[in-house]
């Protein structure tokens, strides 16, 4: 994957990698195969948001774990075909001793191991997300919406705290960003979680931004909650309540709850300090973001969280400050790049008194003109406004999902089996190539076709190892994935598939929308469709016996856990294979781990509920 | 033309230095076929043989081709010096052929080298088509027989030889052809280079959004910026921090920053006094200090040339302010809200017009703070200058920089608000910090301006109402869109043209003085400033 060096964004990620409650069939052993290196279209999960990362230029990159799995990442990160061929420096693996499978993200944050990781502005994201999308698109937007002026940033320097400048988060800039993307519409999961949403449009742009920008759906969040804690309130209430104070904010305001939370956060480093707080907070896409929203409309909040303190001395944490060796000077305080720009409207001044007695009425310039004459206590509070994209529900967007459920896996894995591979577009390219060629003999060329840029998320190649085919059989290249090692009998017929390293496909084999994770041996004549079969499991293969009664194996929507040996002769649906359990024994366990530090969100059914602020 | 050179912006001459360099060829030979259709309009009787001579080989390499036009090139010149010469002063001197500015702005576009070798492929033969087509028109006049067969057909072939030539550059005006560069980065695509500190970044897209803009801003914003990155830098082993630090770290900033949007004189001028800074660092000083020290030195820089400049020049210009005074100011400048702010604090009574144009409507911005602070306010734009004028005292406007031969350079629409009010007698008083002053000189404003992108006219049309569902946000958009529609796909439209330039010069005779931190001042003093404030 050519990884073009992008300079230093001024960001660093936390990566969290949890448990995987909802695909227990395959997490099961969390201290050897935690959740984040289940494969996904063969690349183990997190290989997707490292490379996210290392595309948009951050490279300060934490991976935060329980300590349990903690060795075992650390092994595939330094043995993993996919995770080392990532650029360099490799991600650190973070595992906070007090870090448990049941930590909520909020409070992973009040870790002294994480905070002390933490320097600057940060992105969080989940181990299990795929973004298609750039993550430069996503910085521009920041940058150019919420990026502290004239540099103004925060954190820890080299000599202690940064301070922050003028043009940072007093002046309302250095918000954040957070991304939602469609559950409804082409290529999406059955019944997957979704998000309650509200945001209120940005204001208008000075110039129209450029075609490629994200800008016309990103709006100001108001508004953020799982659809399920949404559903209590309505059940409690019999209603949605709106406070008034939102609707006398913000006149338009647009509510979905058809998009689900991508966890992934582009965070100033204020926030640290504000999750610090409040030892409230127990998980960033409900509490903080939940909080943050309403702290943009809702009066007092702001203060209540003790915002007003973070915003003014966020960068200065620590007590001991070598203000000395700072080499800001004195002028931060005097110079505003803001009030300088010709596109911005200077602040009122602070002389209400002399407002001249013939206040003709200006209601054509400023329907929100700030009541000068009224003497409040303090200064209003300017919160930075946390922003949201939210993908809209084109025809072909790229690609944003978290794979959490084992159909999401399924679907997402085939999904990615598509993209057409490095290699094959070089083909399509080359023969473009030629063409245009043979086109420029002509006396009228016609315009050249731009060059389709591949997916960030191609493989170099369909099937890695071709020799392993035996022939005569059939493997539908255009959405299957062959990784290396693999060989396949002959008259095995593979279709929209994904087959993992040093598998091993029998003699008349029948794969259809299967993902099969490395090391799987599948036996002669077994016909598998939908199915999910974890790492080194076996399926025995046989001879077909004859007539519809005849023995063979046949199994469609299963999943297979890791190692598990399905003998010849089963004919299953929809089941689950794990060890030891019969299946009511495996409804129970699940219910019973069922709630669990990961990524929030996860958890099914609205048990967990909301906190509401009053 | 050294006032030419002078005038054009620095690094607006750098990029297309480096863009000419791979162009050079086609921009050759574009300024060749005018040239050639010149001289076969103006000079009937030139020597035939030269263009007979031209061999009608099929195809040529792209190496063959240019040893070919060099030929030609070679060719041409000794015969035209040989017309002249035989010319004499009989007939009227041939324009000098001056390099057409459209044809070097289509030359810019292209980038594809393949693209290129088509085009200049298909220009050959264009060129030889006419030449022989010349051939025969010569021959003709000669007494050669004309076939009738061929008249037509010469008749028909230069015209759409001539449309096959300018289309590329159809949408970039004539005129200011020699402005258009690269269009503003506006995304981090393609990677910029690795040195560029991320509050360089966003700053750079900043700028190209307009989010930070104006002179005074984006000086501040890039000083900022620039304590930030040098904060952040540290020296490699083997070279020292003076040497090393402009060229190689500080000038990927600055490149960067200039293809966002290109410098302002202000920050042209705080990057040569910082460079000079720099250079002046003994090497012998510890990198901490030295950084120290240049994070001070531009603390000071900011305080002493903007930030008190803008004091001291508010006071003097607040005083100009009586009681009763009807102010105009034109779009938005900080310093002319300073004053404003200041000279009503001070209890003066006295009305403002804020006149304002399309598409930054900055002075949206000026109109809306005076307003909160109490001041009466009256907006309009630039339409209705002369009816605004009609009853003001004075025109106060900022500036852009002011050119050393007394001009102003500011945002376009100022000319005509200081020409209107010139020649009403009413005083048009300039604010201006002497870090804006420049030693270069404008006679116009079509030598050196800067060309935004012409879609700003248009309003939103690119972003396309993306919106989905709501009705009301429809309603609200479907407006705006259908105001926008009869320019909305203007691109499309043969012979339509968008200018959306920023900057306009208004003449020094228009102007009654520039209130800078050394005074007020004639604008005639405008180089005694700048020579005084760059010295000392």
């Amino acid at each position: 994957m050519p990884h073009a060096t992008m300079p230093s964004v001024g960001f660093q990620a936390i990566i969290l990698c949890g448990p995987g409650e909802s695909m227990s069939t395959f997490t099961s052993n969390r201290k050897d195969f935690p959740k984040a290196l289940i494969p996904i279209a063969n690349r183990p999960m997190v290989w997707y948001p490292l490379d996210w990362c290392y595309r948009m230029g951050v490279t300060n990159i934490h991976l935060v774990t329980p300590p349990e799995s903690a060795s075992a990442i650390e092994a595939a990160l330094s043995q993993n075909p996919y995770l080392t061929s990532l650029p360099s420096p490799k991600p650190d693996v973070l595992a906070p001793k007090d870090l448990t499978q049941t930590t909520g993200t909020g409070e992973i944050f009040r870790l002294p191991e994480v905070q002390r990781e933490i320097t600057g502005d940060f992105i969080v994201l989940p181990c299990d997300i795929i973004c298609e999308l750039e993550g430069t698109s996503f910085l521009e937007s920041w940058m150019v919406q919420e990026a502290g002026l004239g540099g103004a940033t925060g954190g820890i320097g080299d000599n202690g705290p940064i301070k922050s400048g003028s043009g940072g988060e007093k002046k309302g800039r250095r918000g954040g960003l957070a991304i939602w993307y469609p559950t409804k519409g082409e290529n999406s999961i059955k019944d997957e979680e979704t998000d309650f949403v509200a945001t209120t449009p940005l204001s208008a742009p000075i110039v129209a931004p450029p075609a490629s920008s994200l800008r016309p759906d990103i709006g100001n969040l108001v508004y953020s909650m799982p659809t399920d804690t949404l559903n209590d309130v309505v059940e409690e209430h019999g209603g949605f309540p709106i406070r008034h104070s939102l609707l006398r904010k913000h006149g338009r305001i647009k509510m979905e709850t058809n998009y689900r939370n991508a966890h992934i956060f582009f965070f100033p480093y204020w926030i640290l300090e504000m999750i610090k707080r409040n030892e409230v907070i127990e998980n960033i896409s409900e509490d903080v973001l939940g909080w943050w929203a309403k702290a943009g409309w809702q009066t007092g909040l702001g203060d209540k969280l003790g915002l007003r303190e973070v915003l003014s001395s966020s960068s200065t944490p620590n007590e001991d400050m070598h203000e000395s060796t700072d080499l800001d000077g004195m002028l931060d305080d005097e110079v505003d790049v803001a009030s300088l720009s010709s596109t911005w409207t200077s602040p009122s001044t602070k002389h209400p008194s002399h407002q001249t007695p013939l206040d003709t009425s200006n209601s054509l310039i400023s329907p929100t003109a700030p009541s000068t004459s009224s003497v409040a206590p303090f200064q209003p509070l300017t919160i930075p406004p946390i922003l949201a994209y939210i993908q809209p529900s084109t025809t072909k967007p790229p690609l944003i999902r978290r794979v959490d459920t084992a159909p999401a896996l399924l679907t997402t894995s085939l999904l990615l089996a598509k993209l057409p591979s490095l290699e094959e577009l070089q083909t399509t390219q080359q023969q473009q190539q030629q063409q245009q060629q043979q086109q420029q003999q002509s006396p009228n060329p016609p315009p050249s076709t731009p060059a389709s840029r591949p997916s960030p998320l191609a493989h170099p190649a369909k099937i890695a190892w071709p020799e392993g085919i035996e022939k005569p059989s059939r493997v539908e290249t255009d959405s299957t994935l062959l990784d290396a090692a693999v060989t396949v009998g002959a008259r095995a017929n593979i279709r929209e598939s994904v087959v993992g390293a040093n598998c091993q496909v029998g003699v008349g084999v029948r794969l259809q929308r299967c993902v099969l994770m490395e090391g799987v041996v599948v036996g002669e004549n077994v016909q598998l469709a939908g199915c999910i079969l974890g790492r080194r499991c076996r399926v025995e293969g046989g001879a077909v016996g004859k007539g519809d009664g005849g023995e063979r194996t046949r199994l469609t929507d299963c999943e297979v856990q890791e190692g598990f040996v399905v003998p010849w002769g089963t004919e299953a649906k929809g089941e689950e294979f794990a060890k030891g359990l019969s299946e009511g024994e495996e409804e129970d366990e699940e219910g019973d781990t069922r709630m669990g530090w990961q990524v929030e969100g996860e958890v099914e059914g609205g048990d967990e509920g909301g906190i509401e602020l009053g | 033309a050294s006032s030419e050179r002078a005038m054009a912006p620095p690094t607006a001459r750098v990029t297309e230095n480096t863009d000419r360099q791979p162009s050079q060829a086609d921009s050759t030979e574009t300024t060749q076929q005018i040239v050639d259709t010149d001289r076969s309009s103006q000079q009937p009787n030139g020597s035939a043989k030269s263009a007979e001579s031209v061999p009608a080989e099929p195809k040529l390499s792209g190496a063959e081709l240019k040893k070919k036009k060099q030929a030609e090139k070679a060719a041409r010149r000794e015969r035209e010096k040989a017309e002249r010469a035989a010319a004499g002063g009989t007939s009227v001197a041939p324009n000098t052929p001056a390099p057409p500015q459209a044809g070097k702005g289509d030359s810019q576009k292209k980038s594809k080298p393949n693209q290129q070798d088509q085009k200049s492929n298909q220009q050959d033969k264009d060129q030889k088509s006419n030449q022989q087509d010349k051939a025969q028109h010569f021959r003709r006049g000669s007494g050669t027989t004309p076939t009738s067969q061929k008249l037509p057909v010469r008749s028909s072939q230069p015209s759409t030889q001539a449309m096959t030539r300018k289309k590329p550059s159809s949408k970039e005006v004539g005129l200011f052809g020699h402005l258009y560069g690269h269009p503003r980065r506006q995304t981090l695509h393609p990677t910029p280079p690795k040195e560029v500190h991320p509050s360089v970044l966003s700053l750079g897209l900043q700028m190209s959004t307009y989010t930070v803009c104006g002179s005074n801003a984006r000086c501040v914003a890039m000083l900022l910026a620039f304590k930030a990155a040098i904060n952040a830098y540290t020296t490699p082993p083997q070279t020292s921090l003076a040497r090393h630090l402009t060229s190689h770290y500080l000038s990927p900033q600055i490149t960067y920053l200039n293809s966002c949007r290109p410098l302002s004189i202000s920050m042209g001028n705080a990057i040569r006094w910082l460079k000079d800074l720099i250079i002046k660092i003994d090497p012998a000083v510890p990198e901490q200090d030295a950084k120290l020290d240049i994070a001070d030195s531009i603390d000071a820089f900011i305080r002493e040339r903007i930030t008190a400049a803008d004091t001291l020049i508010a006071s003097a210009a607040a005083d100009k302010i009586q009681n009763g005074d009807v102010i105009v100011t034109y779009a938005k400048s900080s310093i002319v809200q300073k004053t404003l702010l200041q000279a009503h604090t001070q209890g003066k009574r006295f009305r403002v017009v804020v006149v304002d144009s399309k598409p930054l409507f900055e002075g949206r911005n000026l109109a809306r703070a005076l307003s909160n602070a109490g001041i009466t306010v009256q907006y309009a734009l630039v339409t209705a200058t002369s009816h605004v004028l009609g009853e003001s005292t004075k025109v106060l406007i900022g500036a852009h920089a002011m050119m050393s031969n007394g001009r102003l350079y500011s945002r376009v629409g100022t000319a005509v608000v200081a020409m209107q009010a010139a020649e009403r007698d009413i005083p048009v008083i300039v604010c201006c910090e002497s870090v804006k002053f420049t030693d270069r000189v404008a006679l116009d404003s079509i030598v050196g301006n800067e060309i935004a992108d012409p879609d700003e006219l248009v309003g939103e049309a690119r972003g396309e109402a993306r919106s989905e569902g709501g009705t009301d946000v429809e309603e609200v958009q479907g407006n705006a869109v259908n105001n926008q529609g009869a320019l909305k796909d203007w691109r499309k439209r043969e012979n339509l043209q968008l200018l959306n330039i920023m900057y306009d010069v208004t003449p020094a005779e228009y102007i009654k003085m520039v209130v800078t931190e050394y005074g007020s001042l004639p604008p005639s003093s405008v180089p005694v400033v700048h020579r005084i404030s760059t010295t000392v």
